[in-house]
């Protein structure tokens, strides 16, 4: 048996040690390793032990730990194909639909998929970089291609829809899919710090400390945070974010725990996406003004921020990287003005067309980072993470249809009142909180409870927080809820979330009663 | 008193003032009826204190100015009383007024007061004609703003980078800039804080809110949700645009009329999420730095003018300080309003203004709920609402300053 075990790791490593050598990270690497050879402290006579004490105190060893840490929390996610037939045919169906829907919104508006831009407007582009806020642009004929509410409409149909059915049996329901989610109890398992009611930053951070030296717990969180963010160590990050992080720390330890530094070599990166959306138009462009524009232009906690969003959103169109995250296929087309072998593109790159609300999966970024491709990086990174998760369908455990799924169950067995009451004024629970999980909470909440709640989802690596607290706000406001009967009332009640505490609701929520 | 028969004047129409009243169940009369609480303009207020008139407050009454609030609030008065407390203070051989020398970018020794040196160097003019002059030649490449005293939502302001743009505007005014002839509009010049700190690339000032109930001793409570005012256009240094108004004056007033202005958000930020960023971008201590340097600001300028102001105990006044802070985290005054707008531009705002006065008329009024000009003037916890302590002579006196609300406890010397 453990001869097995140990020839698995044994495989692993040596996998490891050569998809290493394709990392981008590994010639900058090796070079600083025979720097280190090449120095006093390490030992011909004693190779393998001087070597690893100088690669300890160089802060290499943490380095490579921390790609270790990474290369095996992206093979997990090694997108296999679907084994849910009916899902699989039915994002085929909605991505077609969605590139049907570019294609006579192009036609209509008598311009191209892609082309290449003319001189004066790269310059024009180029000048107003900083600003894009200011570059005109005449975006009436444009809408947004989708909104939250019309991929939930495709969702709802996936439920097995059974035309033949007896008065009173729900018609939508996501319990008709064969997927599996948990319930509380296993919720309780994996939020365990939670559930054991461990003092949690969102909370009470003036709370005493229980450490002496700290008066209370925000000094010990912020005592505890910079030594782990020297240390720099990832998994380690990780495990401290799930109580919570100082907002003065967040910037740092998000960037580390996600492998999203910024270093000479992103930003040369950067400045190539920036140089892709300067030579080629491609009509997405107009789509991310609009969003930026409808968005987070008009929201009061982020519209300072429009001109990074702008940035952000340009290039990340053009980032081939992100496609990968995703497994999208992305519609190929030619690009007016240039000449074959290379005239066709990915439309876009990044495989990812913007629906309504697309920029505020970036916007919460704007309160870490002031640096454009420092917000750059970090967005992508939760991208290629987490939120590709919430508008694909997909079985994935954290997938969308996954978390609604889960959001019913536990509507179900844990407020079942509300369920009732529910199905009684026919309407269906998930559209009072879709918007919210397919956002992540983000427009929905204030930033600084929104940042707690990210932290959660680093901290624990998982997406099931959403529905968990969709499902304490609406028992937190079930007595309202109780009083109306409509589904605009029923949003209403739900509309302001300003005055939501996020954490203790959500600890109390976990908390065995 | 019979707490229902609590009446109230108000010269202002606004439902944010009135519903507030109409809550508490008090009853609206005229002005020159037996009101107990009277929301007043300015000048109306002004006119009850004034000697010819010959009104006496009773002991329940109480208004919403000090009748000489123009001490603080007009430009003028606010930095000569600034001015005459810095010099007091350094007779008196008091540390705060230690002094120190900085080095302007053109490479000039200046000498600045090292803790007290939160407003810009300012002049009066025309009378101050020549001190601002010599000042100017230190660095002539410094871009002044001139401010004329008596106005208010930046009505006819304008800047300038150059001694002979003076010289061309006193002509086109018609007002020598001769000191030995007065004129009835007088103006202060400051210099320009031309590197301000900016948020997205925007230019902003924070308007924060300060309720006095007591001069002498000084007792002063900050709300605690203030905010940013963006500018609409980006910021932009460059000679041309020193006539475009809409890109560095950042008042409401002047904002709500430039192109790009913003219904849903009125160009606010909160001041809440201004310390989010600031701490998530720049770290803690900075931002501790930043907002205690702010409430040092506003409680010196208070003690400035306190000697002169007329401690009326039938008075309160809630002011809306306008401050900047330029790119080294350093906050800057640069006004001081008596009677800060109460419209609101977006939702949002109307709910802090309403709030704001709920809040300020739970800290002025006793515990009974009548107005009483003979009260301690000690709110409970509870009746500060949102409003923090920001400095209370009366208890620090005692020793009994308390542990919620004063967190500025660096006032206790």
């Amino acid at each position: 048996m453990e001869n097995i075990k140990e020839e698995t790791i044994h495989h692993t490593a040596m996998k490891l040690a050569e998809e290493i050598k394709n990392l981008s990270i590994y010639k900058s690497f090796y070079s600083d390793v025979q720097k280190l050879v090449s120095s006093p402290s390490v030992k011909k006579e004693d190779f393998k032990q001087t070597l690893q004490q100088a690669m300890k105190e160089k802060g290499l060893d943490t380095k490579l730990r921390n790609t270790v840490f990474h290369w095996v929390r992206t093979q997990n996610k090694q997108n296999k194909l679907d084994p849910l037939t009916s899902l699989s045919k039915a994002s085929a169906q909605w991505e077609k639909r969605i590139h049907k829907s570019l294609n006579s919104m192009c036609s209509d508006l008598e311009t191209s998929l892609a082309k290449i831009r003319s001189q004066s407007e790269q310059e024009e582009l180029a000048d107003k970089w900083n600003e894009l806020s200011t570059y005109s642009l005449d975006l009436s004929k444009y809408r947004p291609v989708y909104a939250p509410k019309d991929f939930l409409d495709v969702l709802l149909t996936l439920s097995g829809y059974v035309p033949f059915t007896k008065e009173d049996e729900p018609k939508w329901e996501f319990a008709h899919l064969p997927l599996q989610v948990k319930t509380l109890d296993q919720l309780r398992k994996i939020y365990q710090e939670w559930a054991n009611g461990e003092p949690l930053l969102g909370v009470n951070p003036n709370m005493p400390s229980t450490v002496p030296g700290f008066a209370t717990l925000e000094a010990e969180r912020i005592g505890l945070g910079e030594r782990v963010a020297v240390l720099g160590y990832a998994p380690v990050i990780q495990e401290y974010l799930k109580k919570g992080s100082p907002q003065c720390l967040r910037a740092k330890l998000w960037s580390q725990v996600l492998g999203a530094d910024v270093k000479q070599q992103q930003i040369i990166y950067f400045n190539q996406l920036k140089k892709n959306v300067l030579e080629v138009d491609l009509m997405i462009d107009k789509l991310i003004f609009k969003d930026v524009q409808l968005t987070a232009s008009n929201d009061d906690q982020y519209f300072v921020f429009e001109d990074l969003l702008y940035q952000v959103m340009l290039c990340f169109s053009r980032d081939g990287e992100a496609a990968r995250a995703a497994g999208a296929s992305a519609l190929r087309v030619a690009v007016k003005g240039r000449h074959a072998p290379d005239c066709l593109i990915a439309f876009p790159p990044s495989g990812v067309i913007p629906f309504h609300g697309f920029t505020m999966y970036a916007t919460p970024f704007c309160y870490l980072y002031d640096d454009p491709v420092q917000l750059y990086f970090m967005f992508r990174a939760f991208y290629m993470r987490y939120w590709h998760r919430l508008h694909y369908i997909s079985t994935h455990p954290q997938g969308i249809v996954s978390l609604c799924l889960l959001y019913e169950r536990l509507l179900e067995a844990n407020e079942p009142l509300l369920w009732i009451h529910f199905r009684n004024i026919n309407i269906n629970p998930i559209r009072v909180v879709f918007k919210w999980l397919m956002r992540a909470f983000s427009g929905h909440l204030p930033p600084d409870q929104l940042l707690l709640l990210w932290d959660a989802i680093l901290g624990y690596d998982c997406l099931e927080i959403l529905p968990l607290l969709a499902l304490a706000i609406l028992s937190f406001r079930k007595e309202n809820i109780f009083q109306v009967n409509t589904l605009q009332n029923v949003d209403a009640v739900l509309a302001d979330l300003s005055t939501i505490s996020v954490i203790p609701l959500l600890q109390l929520a976990l908390m065995k009663s | 008193m019979d707490k229902g028969r609590v009446t109230y004047c108000t010269d202002l129409e606004k439902s944010v003032i009135i519903s507030n009243f109409e809550r508490r169940g008090w009853i609206q009369v005229g002005p020159d009826d037996e009101w107990n609480f009277y929301w007043s303009f300015t000048q109306n207020c002004r006119n009850i204190f004034s000697i010819e008139n010959g009104y006496r407050m009773s002991d329940n009454q109480i208004i919403n100015h000090f009748p000489n609030h123009y001490e603080l609030s007009r430009k003028d008065l606010l930095v000569k009383n600034i001015k005459r407390y810095r010099k007091e203070l350094e007779r008196e051989g008091n540390p705060l007024s230690e002094k120190t020398e900085i080095m302007l970018p053109n490479g000039q020794a200046v000498t600045r007061y090292l803790h007290l040196d939160f407003i810009p160097v300012t002049y009066v003019l025309p009378a101050d004609y020549n001190m601002f002059v010599e000042e100017y030649r230190k660095s002539p490449q410094s871009t002044w703003i001139m401010k004329p005293c008596g106005k208010s939502q930046g009505a006819g302001i304008f800047l300038i980078n150059k001694l002979s743009k003076l010289k061309k505007w006193s002509r086109e005014a018609k007002t020598p800039l001769h000191p030995q002839i007065s004129s009835k509009e007088s103006y202060v010049i400051s210099r320009y804080i031309d590197n301000p700190l900016l948020i997205g690339g925007k230019k902003f000032d924070l308007r924060l809110y300060v309720l006095v109930t007591s001069f002498r001793p000084l007792k002063a409570y900050l709300f605690q949700h203030g905010f940013c005012r963006f500018c609409t256009v980006k910021y932009d240094t460059s000679v041309t645009e020193l006539d475009n108004m809409y890109v560095h004056l950042t008042n409401v007033s002047v904002q709500k009329h430039g192109g790009d202005y913003n219904n849903l958000h009125g160009g606010k930020m909160s001041i809440q999420n201004f310390r989010l960023y600031l701490e998530g971008t720049r770290g803690r201590s900075v931002t501790e730095k930043l907002f205690a340097d702010m409430h040092w600001l506003i409680v010196h300028s208070l003690k400035a003018v306190a000697p002169v102001m007329a401690n009326d105990r039938h008075c309160f006044e809630c002011y809306g300080y306008d401050i900047i802070i330029d790119k080294t985290l350093k906050p800057w005054l640069v006004e001081v309003n008596a009677s800060p707008s109460l419209q609101s531009t977006t939702h949002n705002d109307r709910i802090l203004k309403y709030k704001l006065i709920d809040n300020i008329v739970s800290v002025v009024v006793p515990p009974d709920g009548i107005p009483d000009a003979r009260w301690n003037k000690i709110p409970s916890n509870e009746a500060l609402g949102d409003f923090d302590v920001l400095i209370d002579e009366e208890l620090i006196e005692k020793d009994e300053a308390p542990l919620r609300g004063n967190k500025f406890n660096r006032y206790r010397s």
